[in-house]
């Protein structure tokens, strides 16, 4: 099979490189954050963990959609690499999304002046993060591979509708989340262009995290597959 | 096949269709009935009880902020005047300054109304844009790290 080429030929050769790409591509977005991008007129350096959340809440989202399509993958075609890829993309959106909350608090605190409030984008993101635990848990629930398959992919389907209700639940009455910077209903992003060019380095270093963990995982996963039908 | 091939679409479908419902469900619904706060004139609108404990939010009026602490390691006292334009609550409460409470900035405020129409507040949360911008030279960003 193509998959099988794939993931045990051409994705273990590449796999260094991606992780060398990836750590490096860090480092110089680390260095852009903290020392290149200016201070800002309001918030001081504290805004700087925006360089960290923001990418974090991307991470979480993209994430989120790609087990959605992983999910309809495995309904549509019954392929057991769409498994594998819906459970690693999941497992790495949980400790995104987990991230991503604990960053968003403690940029809260010397801001807000609060670690938590019940706010829609923040209780809106909890839900997202126990729900996505609810989907690693469910996935535990059956030995049987294709019944567990089809179970975990409707969920992953239907889960996945809290994505745009995270994203848009800022625009709502009275909310205290601050509205989306880069992508704004009225025109160009609201950052200096040193800013938005160290957002976008940092978006495309926590992209490269994220690809370089799904390529450990999605093998994990086919290897274990192979185990558990090679016992059975 | 052809009938295996229908029902899986069936599935997805299924799957889509209750995503859908429960998102169009929720959005709609949640949007208009979660209140994080009250504005001020929501709140003399609805006549909030005495006593009750509600979230206001507005903008500090310009001149009306004053912070105060009475001790060095205690709570800072604060009081400002919380405006939507319209009507103007005066808040009285003490406890940790956010750094980013600034006059004719965002703020929201977790109390009661007293008997006078003060509002007394147990906790303040500064609100801030989303636009970020480096300081103009010599001007030193509004954060605050340290309080009188």
């Amino acid at each position: 099979m193509i998959e099988t080429t794939f993931w045990r030929g051409s994705v273990p050769r590449v796999r260094p490189l991606l992780g060398i790409v990836a750590a490096a591509s860090f480092v110089v977005a680390s260095y852009m954050a903290l020392v290149w991008a200016p201070t800002d007129a309001v918030q001081g350096d504290v805004y700087r963990i925006l360089y960290v959340h923001v990418p974090l809440a991307w991470l979480a989202y993209l994430a989120f959609v790609i087990v959605f399509l992983a999910s309809i993958g495995w309904l549509w075609t019954k392929r057991p690499v769409f498994d594998a890829i819906a459970v690693a993309s999941a497992e790495i959106g949980v400790l995104f999304t987990g991230l991503f909350l604990v960053a968003g608090s403690i940029w809260a605190k010397p801001t807000w002046g609060v670690w938590w409030t019940w706010e829609p984008r923040l209780v809106t993101t909890a839900i997202m993060f126990v729900m996505y635990v609810g989907y690693l848990l469910l996935r535990s629930l059956s030995p049987d591979f294709s019944r567990r398959a089809t179970r975990a992919a409707i969920f992953g389907i239907v889960a996945v509708i809290d994505v745009p209700i995270v994203h848009l639940s800022v625009l709502w009455a009275n909310s205290l989340h601050q509205l989306p910077t880069v992508l704004r209903a009225s025109g160009s992003p609201a950052l200096d262009s040193a800013m938005l060019l160290t957002l976008m380095v940092s978006l495309a270093a926590y992209t490269l995290i994220y690809v370089y963990f799904m390529s450990a995982r999605i093998s994990l996963e086919l290897a274990r597959q192979e185990r558990s039908w090679a016992t059975t | 096949m052809v009938e295996r091939l229908g029902s899986r679409r069936v599935l997805i479908l299924a799957a889509l269709g209750a995503a859908v419902l429960v998102g169009v469900f929720s959005a709609t619904n949640l949007a208009s009935s979660t209140v994080y706060y009250l504005t001020p004139s929501e709140a003399f609108a609805r006549t909030v009880a005495t006593g009750q404990t509600v979230r206001l939010g507005g903008l500090v009026k310009a001149g009306s902020l004053s912070l105060r602490a009475p001790s060095f390691h205690g709570p800072s006292e604060f009081e400002f005047i919380l405006t939507d334009g319209n009507v103007d609550v005066r808040v009285l409460g003490r406890g940790a300054i956010p750094g980013l409470l600034r006059e004719g900035a965002g703020a929201v405020v977790e109390g009661s109304f007293a008997a006078d129409a003060t509002f007394v507040a147990t906790q303040v949360i500064a609100k801030h844009d989303e636009v970020y911008t480096a300081p103009k030279a010599g001007a030193t960003p509004a954060h605050r790290t340290s309080f009188p």
